[in-house]
């Protein structure tokens, strides 16, 4: 890993000032995920679920694929909005963690609810 | 009478090339017709009717509707009425709403998804036939899966202001259609919150299941294999095509189900299921697992609750 040749580009989490090297041909959360890296949520990668919805801060992306219209509706797609395993960088990105994940039975249960929510478990690709 | 079984789930997929690239080759199941709104059916080699799933081409992923077969046309009539005498109003779409489909009886669960009710679809016959028939099939694709075996809805839970759909969803598949109670999860203070819910028709432990999250979709469907080791085998085929695994193979406590969790390339999550785990029966007792033991009764081994098991849905 140490020594892709791929070029790479730094992405930087705003929240938890987490940052990585992302490959230009791999999504924003393939290039966390493959690094065993956490700060963005990660849910079905396939840009359906929203879990690991962001907003580009600085420097820019480009699409790999849809992004569902149910998470991200194309007000929200104007002003900066994405899901993070839908996009390749092509400049070092700034972004800041939109998602939200709501616990299930939250105010009943005796579930803690985390304030950060954590990722699935990362696996190296 | 009345409902015999699951019969297909209708998914809203964004790209659909890639979608049904997925279910052949990674599932294994083929195409058997395609219409002119670009909706695609494909059905599991052990599967006799035309289709099980339907892919519609749409800008998000989820779920369109659900679909049991019932036993006898008239179930239809009769089912109507003891629906819309529980408190739920139908549509009874004509014939050919759907190819290949007679008329379907249609409504929304409390929880707002829509299901469908029909008693003919046209027959095409399992991959092995009815006669002298082998036990598979040659040519298998991927996991080479039997059959849709469930479907795992999230149904909108709010304890702070009363609403329980996985309750309500519980009460109206017993009282309208006859469904049974084979397992439930309780949690809350007073342990008596129906927090999810497995149903039964047949005698395998689920035919349905209702788990509670923050708003209603689509928690996953189900596709039944043999046994643990095409389990394995079905996440081999997984890694070799970059399918992003959500949960690798384990074991449910409940239903005992042995699994994988997974994504289709729109993000509707998808499971291998084997195991029968028990006979399920009218008069077995219900299974019920309390707050404290959540987490081993979602994934038995570790034990730990996985947060996208509640979190991600579409």
């Amino acid at each position: 890993m140490q020594f892709s040749p791929r070029p790479t580009l730094q992405v930087h989490v705003a929240q938890t000032g987490e940052c990585y090297a992302c490959a230009g041909d791999e999504s924003l959360l393939r290039g966390m995920l493959r690094l065993g890296r956490r700060g963005i949520p990660v849910g079905c990668v396939n840009g359906g679920c929203g879990v690991c919805k962001v907003r580009i801060v600085e420097g820019s992306v480009r699409a790999l694929g849809p992004v569902s219209r149910a998470h991200v509706s194309a007000d929200e797609e104007a002003q900066g909005y994405t899901l993070a395993c839908r996009v390749a960088p092509t400049a070092a990105v700034r972004l800041e963690v939109a998602g939200r994940l709501v616990k299930p039975f939250s105010g009943a249960s005796a579930i803690p609810a985390r304030a950060h929510p954590p990722t699935t478990q990362p696996k190296e690709t | 009478m009345g409902v015999l079984r699951i019969g297909h789930a209708s998914l809203k997929v964004m790209d659909m090339a890639a979608a049904v690239q997925h279910y052949e080759k990674v599932l294994g199941l083929k195409t058997t017709m395609q219409d002119k709104a670009g909706n695609v059916y494909l059905k599991c080699w052990d599967e006799w009717d035309k289709y099980s799933l339907v892919l519609t081409p749409s800008d998000q992923a989820g779920l369109n509707h659900i679909a049991y077969k019932v036993e006898k046309d008239a179930d239809l009539d009769a089912l109507r009425e003891r629906i819309e005498a529980w408190g739920v109003k139908t549509e009874m779409l004509p014939e050919g709403s759907l190819p290949a489909t007679g008329r379907m009886l249609q409504f929304r669960l409390p929880s707002g998804h829509e299901m469908r009710l029909y008693a003919m679809k046209e027959f095409v016959g399992t991959e092995v036939g009815s006669t002298n028939p082998d036990p598979w099939p040659d040519g298998l694709k991927g996991a080479g899966a039997h059959w849709l075996d469930h479907a795992l809805l999230m149904c909108e839970l709010n304890p702070e202001t009363g609403v329980n759909t996985v309750a309500d969803n519980t009460r109206f598949m017993t009282e309208a259609l006859d469904f049974f109670l084979t397992e439930q999860v309780l949690v809350g203070p007073n342990g008596d919150m129906q927090a999810a819910t497995w149903m039964a028709r047949t005698t395998t432990p689920h035919d349905i299941a209702f788990v509670g999250g923050p708003r209603s979709g689509l928690h996953h469907i189900a596709y039944f294999l043999d046994s643990w080791h095409d389990v394995l085998k079905a996440a081999d085929v997984m890694a070799k095509n970059k399918v992003r695994i959500d949960v690798a193979p384990t074991r449910h406590g409940i239903t005992r189900g042995e699994t994988i969790y997974f994504f289709d390339p729109s993000g509707n999550r998808n499971e291998t299921f084997a195991g029968l785990g028990y006979l399920a029966q009218r008069d077995r007792p219900v299974t019920t697992w309390t707050e404290d033991m959540l987490g081993s009764g979602i994934f038995y081994h570790t034990g730990d609750l996985v947060p996208s098991f509640t979190e991600v849905y579409t």
